[in-house]
């Protein structure tokens, strides 16, 4: 169930075995990087991909060829680290362009090299990736063997070396900053921005961090041109997305899909619609990350736009639907917790603002709410906005405040249910 | 320069100041917890938050650099609601009755800062889970439910003493700080400098012998100088009702900017000794106390017919412990005025004495200051062990590391850097000028020498193939220590014992000529630090006092110990002499062997200069009155002199220059 006549990044969903480097370059792959190298300035890449409108599919959105702009030309080393940490939750996308299309994800690394003059690659996956890395490290020594990868690569004189590393397992290590500190053997806990890792980053180098569908999307845009990507999508958002798509829906999983495309396409079309015929209560656009959506925004184009002016975000697009069996408190407090036990604990309103937080859910959930609780639940909420130290405690905030913004009837509910727990 | 406007006073500060700096230049003072000056900002706590107009966020201070007409303002009604939240979840977080707690009522950050945002209490329940307290240190306690997870400890053990001891366990509000990897304090790799004791805002790490001991506004503070070794650290004594309560490091000491090693910090405090309160004369085979008057009569009436006296006369020695004056006068008196030939210090110049031969023959001083070894990016170690001795000199060593200073350890016995060494080379005992001269072989032959060997026809005899035979290091190994040492930008060259206690100065003078090599000596500077042994080493060979002792059929000896130890070869060999007096802090094998001893002033008690090891003069005030009885070193000698008719000349700066320096003497 596409939109599309052929998948830009999930290609293996087209073309078996392409995740094998003889099927990948029979079918096109490498080919933009060979072009690179032998037809184009590294700034003409960079300026292709600013070109097609290509924004970081990791969540924030940043535009991927201002951000290798960024790059100062004068100072070497220059290092790429591919943000595979993917742990938002209900978000798998990344792994299935690992394990399916693997040497689609390393020639846009080797494209981005190439572009802002890095010699070295690393690749950070989450700490429960190793199988996926097991074939990806097949990819690479693939990439190697045939002269993609390594010194002198297709006999120019760019090389570059691709390491794959994994964490040990904190949501986190997702963090850009926090990513590098791990990468480096270092407590993984997020650093100052400014500077950011395009002037000090990996081992206090430049360094470009990309998300791997970000990265995934620059070969196809390197080959057929920024306004072949630019047909798909809307104005601001172009290009096809990965949407992850889990909950109550029939046919969960991910689907690529045209940025813009409706909300009810994906839930009714790709997912077909929510068992039993329940009606859509709430969605996470984000995973546990952005403000959740009411029911009643099935028509929302799913653009970064869109999304935002509905009130939540687009994000990395893990869309969790719940149908309406779902009590929207436990719901929040589930997020809570997720936060609290993922909060690294650098800065003291996400450490123990997440933890008073989960301890007001323990009272709705026990039945010794307070009759101010839910308003104690959004003072924290307001002071602990824009006081933390990265996005991680920021996040922390969406699903108390979205869910008593839509849904606080179900809180009141539960306070005047004083005495009856769960 | 950058120009911002601070609670409506605009200021011009340095590009790159943070706005919490800038703040304090302009005098306005913005609440902190996780900050230190010492220590890289961290933006953990939050309580530094300001509002910058323009900026939808408040911004924590501690971390936001200035820029060009930015609009600050540090206390308005929303930046304090935001402190007072921060202050309301760290005291909720853990344990904070403190009623309880030995900083509280003025030295707790953390309650101070309550104070100053009025607060009365807080809205939410307190943590009541119990968290534990580590008391398996030896000096330190770290109570968990003080700790505000700040982790200026943290930072202070890896970025200041590069020991990287405490670390942190788990994530969010179950974080705990920990020693290594989670083991008892006491049984971890800590090195007990106490540096952690000192920067934590709170009670949570408390230093056992002073807790509950004072605040800060009972206490006062004396600047001073530590006398462990010849680093020469600035210390400041906390004392009460002329007791010492602790050591901390001086901040602002330009040495050791605030840190200290375990002999600094503890050491002292530790002192057992027993005190000698009145002067003590032998009679019938007995010490008993005397009157002042009587001692320094006795004394005076043996010394007097000895004066001029060569062989079987005076033998006097000095502690190298002693500040300069006292030193000036003792060498005046005992030879120049006494004439007696055996005048030197109890460490007869085992740590100066060789490399002071060595600027004689250069003619100038070949060492530098301890400075360079702040930015060095190389750095040779060799016959000595920093973690050891001199170890804070080790600890600029050990945190420069991580940031790619690359460092060779060059010893025959057990080092405890050669742990940490990036090439630690064991050569066979007596074999390190060999190996000098394959580096520096390795050197010239491979092009990298930044200055023309003066020894070229010598190097040819010292290919790295032929050293290899004789040091038991590869020559791959010595190729490859030569080419880092010679590519490096900054080297630095520390030399100890191991390299000065040999007979002649070959190896040093190996060490000197590597050195300028490499271009760590030049005409106007020198990257060459060689620790000497304890605070006034470098004074002593200053006044000559830096030779063998020998007795030899003196009929006198007079021991100037201070508050030092005698070592045990230094007892044995007073042992026979007819006279022995002693001028002393404490009783000693020396004091029990002495016909008369004379009470003296201890380090604290005196103001004093010392001359460090890269000849920093500084000066240690006085602390702690001494008991009624006890006099000063300098007045001892004075009265002693007085009673002996001769005048010593007070003015002891002059012919502190007038020796061949081994460093240029800076004030
Ligand atoms: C708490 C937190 C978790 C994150 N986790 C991830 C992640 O798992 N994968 C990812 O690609 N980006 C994650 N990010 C975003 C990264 O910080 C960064 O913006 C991204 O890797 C940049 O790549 P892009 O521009 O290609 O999206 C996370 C951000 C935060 C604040
Ligand atoms: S908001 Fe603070 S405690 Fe939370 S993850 Fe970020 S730095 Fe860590
Ligand atoms: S005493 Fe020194 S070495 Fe030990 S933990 Fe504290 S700072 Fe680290
Ligand atoms: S022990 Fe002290 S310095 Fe260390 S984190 Fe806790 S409060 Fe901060
Ligand atoms: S003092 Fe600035 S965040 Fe702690």
């Amino acid at each position: 169930m596409s939109l599309l006549q052929e998948h830009v990044l999930l290609r293996h969903r087209d073309i078996p075995n392409i995740r094998d480097i003889h099927v990948y370059t029979a079918h096109g792959g490498y080919d933009a990087l060979r072009k690179a190298l032998n037809e184009m300035q590294p700034g003409e890449v960079t300026d292709v991909v600013k070109a097609s409108g290509l924004r970081g599919r990791g969540g924030a959105g940043f535009p991927a060829g201002v951000k290798w702009s960024f790059i100062p030309k004068d100072v070497k080393p220059v290092y790429i680290v591919v943000n595979a940490d993917e742990s938002e939750p209900g978000t798998f996308k990344d792994r299935e362009l690992i394990e399916g299309n693997p040497h689609q994800v390393l020639e846009g690394i080797a494209l981005c090299a190439y572009a802002v003059g890095a010699e070295a690659a690393y690749i950070y996956g989450r700490g429960e990736f190793r199988g996926p890395f097991r074939g990806l490290q097949q990819a690479i020594d693939q990439a190697y063997e045939q002269g993609f990868l390594g010194e002198n690569i297709l006999g120019t004189d760019f090389s570059l070396d691709v390491y794959t590393h994994l964490g040990a397992g904190a949501y986190i290590c997702g963090e850009e900053t926090a990513l590098l500190s791990s990468l480096e053997g270092k407590l993984g806990q997020p650093r100052n921005r400014p500077p950011f890792p395009a002037q000090v980053g990996l081992y206090g180098k430049p360094t470009v961090v990309n998300n791997v569908e970000t990265l995934t999307n620059v070969p196809p845009i390197v080959r057929h041109g920024a306004e072949w990507y630019r047909q798909f999508g809307t104005e601001k958002s172009t290009g096809t997305k990965i949407f992850c798509l889990s909950g109550h829906v029939v046919r969960p999983g991910n689907y690529e899909l045209p940025l813009g495309t409706p909300l009810r396409y994906l839930i009714e079309e790709c997912g077909g619609g929510v068992p039993g015929g329940r009606k859509v209560k709430a969605i996470l656009p984000a995973g546990a990350s952005a403000p959740i959506l009411p029911g009643d925004k099935l028509d929302l184009p799913l653009d970064y736009e869109s999304v935002q002016a509905a009130g939540s975000m687009l994000g990395s697009a893990s869309f969790i639907v719940m149908d309406e069996t779902v009590d929207m408190v436990w719901a929040a407090s589930k997020m809570v917790h997720f936060f609290k036990h993922e909060s690294c604990g650098k800065c003291s309103p996400c450490r123990e603002g997440t933890y008073w937080m989960e301890d007001v859910y323990h009272r709705l959930r026990d039945g010794h709410a307070r009759p101010d609780d839910v308003d104690l639940l959004l003072s924290i909420a307001d002071q602990m906005d824009g006081n933390c130290f990265c996005l991680l405690g920021e996040f922390s905030l969406s699903p108390v405040r979205s869910s008593i913004r839509h849904f606080r009837e179900e809180y009141e509910m539960r306070v005047k249910r004083m005495g009856i727990g769960d | 320069m950058v120009s911002l406007t601070i609670d409506d006073v605009k200021i011009e500060v340095p590009e790159g100041t943070t706005v919490l700096q800038a703040a304090r230049m302009s005098g306005v003072e913005i609440p902190t917890l996780c900050d230190y000056p010492h220590l890289t900002p961290y933006g953990g706590c939050r309580l530094c938050v300001v509002e910058v107009e323009g900026a939808r966020l408040l911004q924590p201070s501690c971390t936001l650099p200035v820029s060009k007409g930015m609009v600050v303002h540090t206390n308005t009604a929303r930046v304090r609601e935001a402190r007072k939240f921060v202050l309301t979840l760290l005291f909720s977080e853990r344990n904070h009755f403190c009623m309880y707690c030995q900083v509280s009522g003025g030295d707790c950050e953390l309650q101070n800062a309550a104070y100053e945002q009025d607060m009365t209490h807080w809205p939410f329940q307190p943590n009541w889970d119990p968290y534990l307290v580590d008391a398996s240190h030896q000096h330190l306690v770290l109570d968990h439910n003080r700790c505000i997870l700040c982790r200026r400890c943290v930072r202070a053990c890896g970025e200041l003493v590069g020991n990287f001891t405490l670390g942190v366990k788990d994530r969010g509000p179950e974080s705990i700080i920990i020693a290594d990897l989670d083991v008892p304090w006491g049984e971890s790799t800590c090195v007990s400098c106490g540096t952690c004791v000192q920067v934590c805002p709170t009670g949570a790490i408390i230093d056992r012998r002073s807790a509950y001991l004072g605040h800060e506004a009972d206490v006062e503070r004396t600047r001073s100088v530590c006398i462990g070794c010849s680093v020469g650290c600035g210390v400041e004594l906390i004392t009460r009702d002329n007791r010492l309560l602790r050591i901390d490091g001086d901040w602002d000491a330009p040495v050791n900017e605030g840190i200290l090693c375990q002999i600094g910090r503890f050491l002292a405090l530790d002192d057992e000794r027993e005190r000698i309160v009145t002067p003590l004369v032998r009679r019938n085979g007995t010490l008993k106390a005397a009157t002042w008057e009587d001692a320094l009569d006795y004394v005076a009436g043996r010394l007097k017919p000895l004066a001029g006296k060569k062989g079987d006369g005076i033998a006097a020695l000095a502690s190298t412990r002693l500040p300069v004056e006292s030193l000036y006068l003792f060498k005046q008196l005992f030879a120049d005025k006494l004439n007696s030939e055996m005048v030197t210090s109890i460490e007869e110049g085992v740590t100066t004495a060789l490399s002071g031969k060595v600027a004689q023959e250069l003619g100038r001083p070949f060492e530098g200051s301890l400075e360079r070894l702040k930015s060095a990016d190389c750095v040779v170690a060799i016959g000595v062990d920093l973690a050891e001795n001199h170890q804070v000199a080790g600890f600029f060593v050990k945190r420069a590391l991580p940031n790619g200073t690359k460092l060779v350890v060059i010893d025959p016995y057990d080092n405890q850097l050669h742990e940490l060494a990036h090439y630690a080379l064991q050569p066979q005992a007596g074999t390190d000028y060999e190996l000098l001269l394959g580096l520096m072989s390795a050197i010239v032959k491979s092009g990298l020498s930044r200055d023309e060997p003066t020894n070229l026809s010598e190097l040819a005899g010292y290919d790295p193939q032929v050293v290899s035979q004789v040091t038991g290091i590869s020559a791959d190994t010595i190729r490859a220590v030569a080419r880092l040492i010679a590519s490096s930008q900054r080297p630095v060259f520390v030399y100890g014992k191991g390299v000065t206690r040999a007979s002649s100065p070959e190896v040093l003078s190996a060490l000197i000529e590597l050195a300028r090599l490499v271009g760590a000596l030049t005409p106007d500077q020198s990257a060459i630090i060689g620790t000497k042994g304890q605070a006034n080493s470098l004074a002593a060979y200053m006044y000559g006092l830096d030779k063998p002792f020998e007795v030899d059929g003196h009929q006198a000896v007079y021991l100037a110990l201070g508050d030092d130890e005698p070592s045990r070869r230094l007892i044995k060999r007073l042992k026979g002499a007819p006279f022995i007096a002693v001028q002393a802090s404490y009783l000693s094998p020396a004091t029990e062997m002495a016909d008369v001893v004379l009470p003296v002033e201890m380090w604290a008690e005196q103001d004093g200069y010392y001359l460090n090891l890269a000849g920093k003069l500084q000066k240690a005030h006085r602390a702690l009155v001494p008991p009624q009885e006890v006099r000063s070193n300098v007045g001892v000698l004075k009265a002693l002199a007085a009673r002996l008719g001769v005048e010593l000349e007070a003015d002891w700066r002059k012919s502190l220059k007038k020796r061949a320096p081994i460093n240029p003497v800076v004030e």
